[in-house]
Formats: C-alpha cells, structure tokens, sequence
C-alpha cells in the first residue's frame, strides 16, 4: 500500500516538475511578452531582398534545395 | 501502525505541495489580486474599490488578432450593461505600446483602458494566452476566466454576466 503511494506520489512530483508551466525554466517568453518575437533583432537575416535572391539562387542550382516560397511551376529549370 | 500514519502525513503533505506548486495566479472563486492602474482617461481605479460592480478584465495587445476582434465587443457589452454595474477593464500588455494608441485611436472605445507596461500585471494573473478576459463579481472573486477569443465569446461573457447580475 504504503509502496503504491510513493510511487504514485513520485510519479506525480514528475509530471509536475516536467509538464507543468508553474515550474518551468525562466527565459520562456509569456503570451503577453510576445511583441519581443517581432523584434527585427529575432529575424535570421535583416536583408529579405538579398536573402530571396539567394534562396532563388540555391533553389536552381542545389537539388536538396527548394520550395521555399521562391516561385517557379516545378520544372527544375527556375 | 504508527509508521504507516506518518507516511500517510508526509505522503500527502508532498501531495499539497506539488498540488500548490501548480496553483496559478488566478483561480475560480478566488479573490482576484488587487492592483491601480491609471486609466487612458486619467484615472487611478484600484479593483478593490469596485466592489459591488461586476468587472471584466480583459488583457489585449495591438498585434493580437483576435484581441483586436473582441475590442468592439467589448465596448458593446459596456454599453449594453454599463447601468447595472458592470465595467470592462481593458489592460494593454505591450512594453512599448505606440501601436496599441494608434489601434485605439482608430475605435472609439469608452471604457477603461489601462497600460500594463512592466508586465507586472499579467504576471500576476498569469496570462496564459492572449487575450484573456477574466469576469470578477460583485464581492471581487474571480467568476470566470476565457482564454482566447473566438466567435461567439461575446455571447458567453454576456451569458456570464447576466448570471453575475442577476445574484
């Protein structure tokens, strides 16, 4: 008996301690923090025109590459 | 005997622990956490001096979507129940928060808004999603508490709110 219940009460501190929001590991941006994800600093490039031509460039030459919103039917010859 | 009834007592004291390791900041029939805000108009409104209206208390911001949605809900609501006690409380959770003013610039909005810059506030009521609206009656205990918004949220809040009322 005594033996369920510390396994059932271990088991419970676990899923506390890993599912629960209450305990969870500071930075984590809140839903009313999440101006700062909008924040120009928060994008990879900060050159979107620089960054599609290379993306169109990478597109035609690698065949890894592609359907990265770059246009083109699907021909393999953009 | 002895042995088992104090594991018993240690076994569910770590049992309350975890249980209060896991209460939020806002709970359903709870007194809501007081604060003072100063209202767009100039006003400081402190939530414990409102006891006797029915308050809802709705965190929004400009690149909310759907915040965006409820604002003219709310402002119906206001108006439709304003006469008997009821007050929406709109509390802005943007740390810079020009494109909220623009935003309301563009409604005309007569009730409070409030400007929750240090996010102070939200941490206290432990804003989950955005928007949250939480209902809180006549005594100040929190009634009601939504998360998100969505068509036909306006329906619910007015359901709430005439129960609310009605008590």
């Amino acid at each position: 008996m005594i033996k369920y219940s510390v396994k059932g009460t271990l088991l419970l501190a676990l899923f506390s301690l890993t599912g629960c929001a209450s305990l969870s590991i500071e930075p984590w941006v809140k839903p009313y923090e999440r101006q700062n994800l909008a924040d120009s600093i928060m994008s990879a490039s900060r050159h979107p025109i620089a960054n599609m031509h290379v993306a169109h460039v990478l597109d035609g030459r690698e065949a890894a590459r592609g359907a990265e919103s770059t246009e083109g039917g699907g021909c393999g010859c953009n | 005997m002895l042995l088992i009834k104090f594991w018993r007592r240690g076994l569910s004291a770590v049992f309350a622990l975890v249980m209060s390791m896991n209460a939020h900041g806002v709970t359903i029939g709870q007194p809501a956490p007081d604060f003072t805000l100063k209202n767009m108009q100039g006003q400081n409104l402190n939530l414990t001096e409102q006891r006797g209206n029915i308050i809802v208390i709705n965190f929004w911001a400009s690149w909310c979507g759907p915040c965006r949605k409820e604002m003219p809900v709310l402002q119906a609501l206001e108006d439709k129940y304003k006469d008997l006690g009821v007050q929406v409380w709109g509390i802005n959770v943007e740390q810079e928060n020009q494109a909220g003013r623009d935003f309301l610039a563009n409604l005309e909005l007569s009730f409070s808004i409030f400007f929750d810059e240090t996010n102070k506030l939200s941490a206290t009521y432990q804003v989950e999603a955005m928007p949250t609206t939480v209902i809180v009656d006549r005594d100040g205990i929190v009634r009601y508490v939504y998360r998100g918004f969505k068509d036909g949220y306006g329906k619910k809040y007015a359901k709430a709110i005439k129960k609310l009322i009605r008590e």
